[in-house]
């Protein structure tokens, strides 16, 4: 059973941004109808229905949207990243009197939070800014809480030792309600803000950039442009961290890039 | 819309599997005897701290071109790919592979399911798509889509696989599968292969 193919979706599309101004042209199209036939199905409707349901005036498209954008993370995911970070990265960076992060395409939270506790552990947290940017107002609001479901716990805490993490995932955080609640202490340096990757422009410069898992979701063409703009975004020397399954081909700036880690996909801008 | 690639235009061998049949696919990769006129795609449930590089695994066993792809890598005929663990790997209409990390279906990413539906609107050909053993209800629906767009589709016979849950839960949601028996089963792949 077919719920929507792609001549469908791109109505889709022009119908989202007739009724909202947001636009999905730049997406790429098939996680886009992955997830567009998962909404439709989890809503027991057809496409003709949700062209409907997301008439002017109504918040469906807005739920849409957010359903269509949201990212899945978890705490030190992809835990030979965060040791390679922790060593290598890490290493390179302690002589910085002052370090910014930025986590584009935060999510909720749980990198910019798994960041904050590497550089606690490796102690210059204090002199360092995490700035986790996302387009969801909704997902930040969730991320500036640190409020995680504590059945994850077990699982972040798993990444987190594996990871190198030296002491305990749980003294970073206590539970109230059956939830994980970050510790204040680590909120202090993370600002949490919406910037949008595919419309706002460069707004400081970074000894280090995370967008991992974030651009697999635009198309070519917009991911070069994204491209550019954390290449713009980094200082000379500063690293840029992608993905698993995502590479510099096809961005235009392999040339401007050195290799730091090809599995991990960790590079670092020298020129 | 589909490129042509080397060697003629871009067609689509699928395979999903789950616990029980890893030891079917190492067979089938034994079984190829001369250049894939297709694209041969692997979706393996693994899980996510899975180390096996499973190109690797098989390597000593064929002559094609084994590899688990990056985000945006075109499709090429004559070539063996491999799902990579805590994605969802999904056939773009350009003939590219994309990468998804949305939610699991059925506790699984990769999803057979995810990799199969995609294929099925994509627009490139399906010569075959093939399910095996595994104790998930993965795979059946995209199964049955590809069977409804008039691909041909084989499961292998519950009563013979290791974990009979995957392959009979694709049958239930479609019942004209073709069904691969123990004493066909080979043939029917070999078949496919050639």
């Amino acid at each position: 059973m077919v719920l929507m193919e792609y001549p469908e979706l791109e109505v889709l599309i022009a119908q989202i941004r007739e009724i909202s101004g947001f636009d999905f042209s730049g997406y790429a199209r098939p996680s886009l109808l992955r997830r567009a036939s998962r909404y439709l199905a989890n809503h027991k409707m057809n496409h003709e229905q949700l062209l409907v349901h997301i008439e002017p005036g109504g918040r469906v498209v807005y739920d849409l949207i957010q359903e269509l954008t949201v990212n899945y993370s978890e705490m030190f995911r992809d835990a030979d990243f965060f040791m390679k970070v922790r060593t290598e990265v890490f290493t390179y960076l302690e002589s910085y009197p002052t370090l910014r992060f930025w986590v584009a395409g935060c999510a909720t939270g749980e990198e910019a939070y798994s960041m904050a506790i590497f550089l606690k552990e490796a102690g210059f947290l204090n002199r360092s800014l995490i700035y986790a940017t996302d387009l969801s107002n909704k997902a930040l609001t969730a991320a500036r809480e640190g409020v995680f479901t504590l059945g994850n716990a077990r699982t972040y805490s798993e990444n987190y030792l594996a990871a190198g993490g030296k002491h305990s995932l749980s003294d970073y955080y206590h539970v109230a309600y059956n939830k994980a609640v970050m510790v204040p202490d680590l909120r202090r340096n993370i600002v949490f803000s919406m910037h949008d990757l595919t419309g706002d422009g460069v707004f400081n410069e970074f000894q280090f950039i995370s967008c991992r898992n974030v651009m697999i979701y635009f198309t070519l063409e917009l991911r070069r442009k994204v491209f550019r703009l954390l290449y713009d975004s980094l200082s000379m020397l500063g690293f840029l961290c992608l993905g698993k399954r995502e590479t510099l081909r096809y961005s235009g700036l392999e040339e401007n890039f050195k290799i730091i880690d090809s599995t991990l996909n960790i590079y670092q801008k020298i020129r | 819309m589909n490129k042509a690639g080397d060697n003629g235009p871009l067609s689509l061998v699928l395979v999903g599997g789950s616990s029980g049949s890893f030891v079917i696919f190492e067979e089938m990769i034994r079984l190829i005897r001369r250049p894939l006129s297709f694209a041969l795609v692997f979706v393996l449930h693994r899980g996510k701290s899975s180390t096996a590089v499973l190109p690797e695994l098989f390597k000593n066993k064929t002559n094609v071109v084994m590899s688990e792809p990056y985000h945006l890598d075109p499709i090429k005929v004559n070539s063996i790919y491999f799902a990579y663990p805590d994605y969802h790997l999904l056939i773009g209409p350009d003939a590219r592979f994309y990468y998804d990390c949305s939610e699991k279906d059925f506790f699984s990413r990769p999803s057979i399911d995810a990799t199969f539906m995609s294929a099925a609107v994509s627009g490139i050909p399906v010569k075959a798509a093939m399910l095996f053993s595994g104790s998930s209800a993965d795979g059946a629906q995209g199964m049955k889509t590809l069977a409804e767009k008039g691909y041909p589709t084989y499961v292998q016979d519950p009563a013979e696989a290791e974990s009979r849950r995957m392959p009979e839960e694709a049958i239930a949601a479609y019942e004209k599968h073709h069904v691969m028996a123990d004493g066909n089963l080979f043939s029917i792949i070999n078949d496919i292969l050639q």
